[in-house]
């Protein structure tokens, strides 16, 4: 592996954390396409930056295209609040507009200036180690690479200063604002980094990518974990699989590195959407049919609760008086039977002490619908877990 | 009844996009009451306390709580928003719901530790939730996660207590524990503020009540107060509501 190789996969897994941290909460809080509305309507203020400086990399062409960022949250707010249109509408208003404004102004200008909407649109990761950053007269290392690093740092460091109030206002805004955590500064605080992440990922790899690499990753771990410090680090180590990954895919294919990255963050999210153990799709198919199998389990053991005479509970009686066809039947008769529920005499089925004890308190949490009874048959059973 | 005025509300009014919710509102509620606030839908109850609690900026008027502004009183008070008002899928334990109550006396960027996590344990004892302490909050029944809320605001211990709708949705056995905290929460002194449905349950459960509907109709003790006549102002039609003596 070359230095060159190297520096590509370290820039594109640094984008990839920087990414996944702002996206979590976007993610939490509903508000993933705004990521894709800043993506977009930075690129004026890249543009304007860029006539400035003349210098792609300055901090202020990256300050100026944050300060275009936060224009879009706060008009995209300004447009919903007037209770006109819809916030999904207001920011398909806003972000075209403003990307629209800035190819303008590329196109007005572009014989003076190496900035082109394709580049803008995908990045070029490969060029990244090209330009390098010189102190003194000592290389140290790509430009890029220094970038995205500080953002990462910056981003990390206000992560563990204000996780508790991301936290709290993400989930309960009403009681952040009672407990004097200004949900309004901390909204504009991720709006800020978002953006700043946005803008300096951009350069590397491009507005498509940067949205992908917010979302695609926490989307795929909310699916995962029931907490939220598990869902930072999931998502970060999926945009970090999913960088390293896309780029030896990208390398094989002779692909836009860009693209692959973002092909791997869409395999690693269907792989999980149907895999996932207790979200994905076919663990809720198998939830739904194992619920399916104890409801007529319960439904079986009612009825020879409920009948003593043999004729209602011989197995024959049983297929065509409970209305189920013959295959269900025997499904349920062999789990109640391995279960040790009934017993079966000369094909008269009847209830077991285990049996008896089980359907009392079943019917006993129906009725009641008190929880505490049934904590311990929750284990053995799916039906009871809500 | 000659205790202090725990929350003092004067000349109040809110509008949202300029229409008045909340009208020129003048209100004293003593320390030591369990108070419910009554009044038909739109009738800007949560509005009421979302003002007091400074969520929502009013266009006049002012609030005071011990006789000094909000700001510098939050540690006094604790806040239960309504249910629905969050995303119950967010990825969380009831535990870790209830130590967000424990936020507030922390401030910014200091972390909970052990004290505070020991407190939230107690409340959630004190609710009946400490077997479902490590449950994901969207695993828990509507009334389980009510109570997950009730034990947020007890480990504010806090002195003024503002609660949105908290019987909304729950099944009874948790609304006779609900209520059964609360008068426990009076007992000990405290203040307890409920925007509250159920008409028939009020003269059982308050001993104070605010009638609101966009005006302040009325306020007092339910004894002297809670009759038809108020009934009547608020709702606009003729109620009739027995009241157990």
């Amino acid at each position: 592996m070359s230095s060159a190789q190297l520096e590509i996969q370290l820039i594109a897994s640094l984008v990839a954390i920087a990414c996944a941290i702002p996206g979590t909460f976007l993610v939490l809080r509903k508000m993933a396409m705004i990521s894709d509305a800043i993506s977009h309507s930075i690129l004026p203020g890249i543009v304007i930056g860029f006539f400035i400086t003349q210098d792609l990399n300055s901090p202020l062409l990256i300050l100026l295209a944050a300060v275009t960022g936060i224009i879009t949250v706060i008009l995209v707010e300004y447009i919903q609040k007037t209770g006109l249109v819809k916030e999904d509408t207001a920011i398909g208003l806003v972000f075209p507009a403003l990307f629209s404004i800035g190819v303008i102004m590329i196109a007005k200008n572009a014989n003076d200036v190496h900035l082109d909407v394709d580049a803008v649109l995908l990045g070029e990761l490969a060029f990244a180690p090209f330009d390098r950053l010189i102190i003194s007269g000592v290389d140290v290392g790509p430009k890029s690479l220094w970038i995205i690093g500080t953002i990462l740092l910056i981003t990390i460091g206000l992560l563990f200063a204000f996780f508790k109030e991301l936290k709290v206002s993400t989930f309960d805004t009403g009681l952040a604002a009672s407990l004097g955590f200004s949900p309004v500064a901390i909204h504009y605080g991720l709006m800020t980094v978002s953006s700043v992440t946005t803008v300096g990922a951009f350069d590397a790899v491009g507005a498509i990518l940067v949205v992908a690499l917010m979302i695609a990753p926490a989307a795929t771990s909310y699916l995962l974990t029931n907490e939220l410090k598990r869902m930072l680090i999931y998502a970060i180590c999926f945009g970090v699989f999913s960088a390293i990954s896309g780029y030896w895919v990208a390398h094989w294919l002779d692909a836009s590195i860009a693209g692959s990255i973002t092909t791997m963050l869409g395999f690693l999210f269907l792989a999980v959407y149907l895999f996932a153990p207790n979200k994905g799709v076919i663990a809720v198919l198998y939830l739904e049919r194992q619920q399916r199998t104890e409801v007529s389990l319960l439904t079986f053991l009612l009825h020879l609760k409920n009948h003593t005479e043999e004729r209602e509970r011989h197995v024959n009686h049983l297929n065509e008086h409970i209305n189920w066809q013959k295959v269900r039947s025997k499904t349920v008769l062999d789990l109640a039977h391995k279960n040790n529920m009934i017993q079966l005499d000369k094909n008269i089925v009847s209830l077991t002490e285990k049996g008896e004890d089980f359907t009392s308190q079943a019917i006993d949490y129906i009725i009641t619908n008190q929880d505490s009874k049934i904590e311990h048959m929750k284990d053995d059973f799916f039906l009871f877990r809500g | 009844m000659e205790n202090k005025i725990a929350v003092k509300v004067d000349d109040l009014t809110v509008a949202y996009n300029y229409k008045p919710v909340l009208w020129d509102i003048d209100l004293e509620i003593p320390e030591g009451v369990l108070m419910a606030i009554v009044g038909p839908n739109g009738a800007g109850k949560s509005t009421l306390i979302k003002s007091i609690l400074g969520i929502l900026k009013p266009i006049a008027g002012s609030v005071s709580i011990y006789d000094e502004p909000y700001e510098k009183q939050r540690q006094l008070v604790a806040y239960v928003p309504q249910k629905g008002s969050v995303d119950w899928d967010f990825p969380t334990t009831a535990l870790d719901v209830v130590m967000m109550g424990t936020y507030g006396s922390l401030g910014w960027i200091k972390r909970p530790g052990q004290k505070e996590k020991k407190e939230a344990l107690e409340a959630l004892e004190k609710v009946g939730m400490l077997p479902f302490k490590n449950r994901q909050i969207s695993q828990l029944s509507g009334g389980q996660q009510q109570r997950i809320f009730l034990a947020r605001a007890l480990v504010q211990n806090a002195s003024i207590y503002f609660m949105d709708e908290p019987f909304q949705g729950v099944d009874a056995s948790t609304e006779i524990a609900i209520i059964n905290i609360l008068k426990a929460l009076r007992k000990a002194g405290k203040t307890v503020i409920v925007v509250h449905h159920d008409l028939q349950t009020v003269p059982e459960y308050f001993d104070w009540v605010t009638f609101l509907n966009v005006k302040k109709i009325a306020t007092g003790p339910v004894k002297d107060i809670f009759n038809d006549d108020n009934l009547t102002k608020t709702y606009g039609i003729n109620y009739k509501v027995s009241i157990q003596e």
